[in-house]
């Protein structure tokens, strides 16, 4: 399939995943078209359309949670940093993305995951 | 100076915008790219990256022997100068 | 058009057992545990993947694309709630089963 027509597909799909969990695609339309390049990509490669910034391993269980949007998984992780970890989601209240910084896992996690950030 | 030494992904911007402040400023950093890497050499940077209690996040960046998880470069800035 | 369509006989669909059907143009996975009847979308909410497809467990069905899972009694997504497969009621009648189709689309 034509890459440009997936890139709209899965945009589609996910903003009905996403709505429900308080995020919309993020206003850096370049990033977010990007992005979504790089899932049809992994797509055709892999089969799923996998994170972009985030490492597979292999292990079924451990891949399936990278799909996007993962934000299910990774819910108290990415609403402390209101983004997803590869920028593609944030908060619907979010209007300057480039404000918002990548918190690792363990940042967070030391953070006591209070809203510090 | 400190020694640079990234993990990165070829898909992930924030990959691209780490390398970038790093070349900006000419300080020389080795990079690996994870998805592009021998089986081996995967398995080497996932415990790296579990051995710093992390998740398999890119960028992952060692700046001597600090670590950081992400396009931060505040942080960057703070362990090249520290 | 009646909201009430019928499934199924009874006897169709043993115990902890699932079923494709396909009513009012859409695909319904019907689903008999405990002695009741489920019903839900066959549409994974994520990318669309045929859940009829997937693993019942008790239920639990599978997507079997990238392993979500759905209570089939809700329709909720397990790992966020807020994630739900439209469902619909039920009924049984002279060893009938009825589904009732004005469900959320």
């Amino acid at each position: 399939m034509d890459t440009g027509k997936r890139k709209e597909q899965l945009k589609a799909m996910f903003q009905r995943v996403i709505d429900p969990l308080g995020y919309k695609y993020s206003p850096d339309t370049e990033l977010v078209d990007f992005l979504l390049e790089q899932e049809v990509m992994l797509e055709k490669e892999k089969g799923s359309p996998f994170c972009p910034c985030q490492g597979l391993t292999g292990e079924r269980e451990h891949d399936m949670q990278l799909v996007c949007p993962c934000i299910p998984f990774h819910r108290e992780h990415f609403d402390a940093m209101k983004r997803c970890w590869c920028g593609l989601f944030v908060h619907k209240d979010v209007d300057d993305p480039d404000k918002l910084l990548q918190i690792s896992r363990k940042e967070f996690e030391e953070s006591g995951k209070k809203d510090r950030f | 100076m400190k020694k640079v030494l990234m993990y990165t992904l070829s898909t992930c911007p924030w990959c691209m915008r780490a390398k970038k402040f790093f070349r900006e400023r000419d300080i020389p950093f080795e990079f690996i790219d994870y998805d592009k890497a021998d089986e081996q050499t995967q398995k080497m940077i996932r415990e790296d990256c579990e051995s710093h209690g992390e998740e398999i996040a890119f960028p992952f960046i060692k700046i001597g022997e600090d670590v950081v998880v992400g396009y931060n470069p505040r942080k960057y800035s703070e362990f090249l100068e520290s | 058009m009646l909201p009430w369509v019928f499934a199924i006989n009874e006897n169709e669909l043993a115990d902890g057992e699932k079923k494709l059907l396909l009513l009012e143009d859409k695909t319904i996975l019907l689903v008999r545990q405990e002695g009741n009847y489920y019903a839900m979308s066959n549409k994974c909410p994520h990318m669309g993947c045929p859940l009829s497809k997937g693993n019942l467990e008790g239920f639990i069905i599978k997507c079997p694309c990238h392993d979500w899972k759905f209570d089939v009694r809700s329709g909720e997504f397990l790992a966020a709630p807020e994630i739900k497969a439209p469902v619909y009621d039920t009924d049984i009648s002279e060893g009938k089963v009825f589904v009732k189709m004005d469900g959320e689309l």
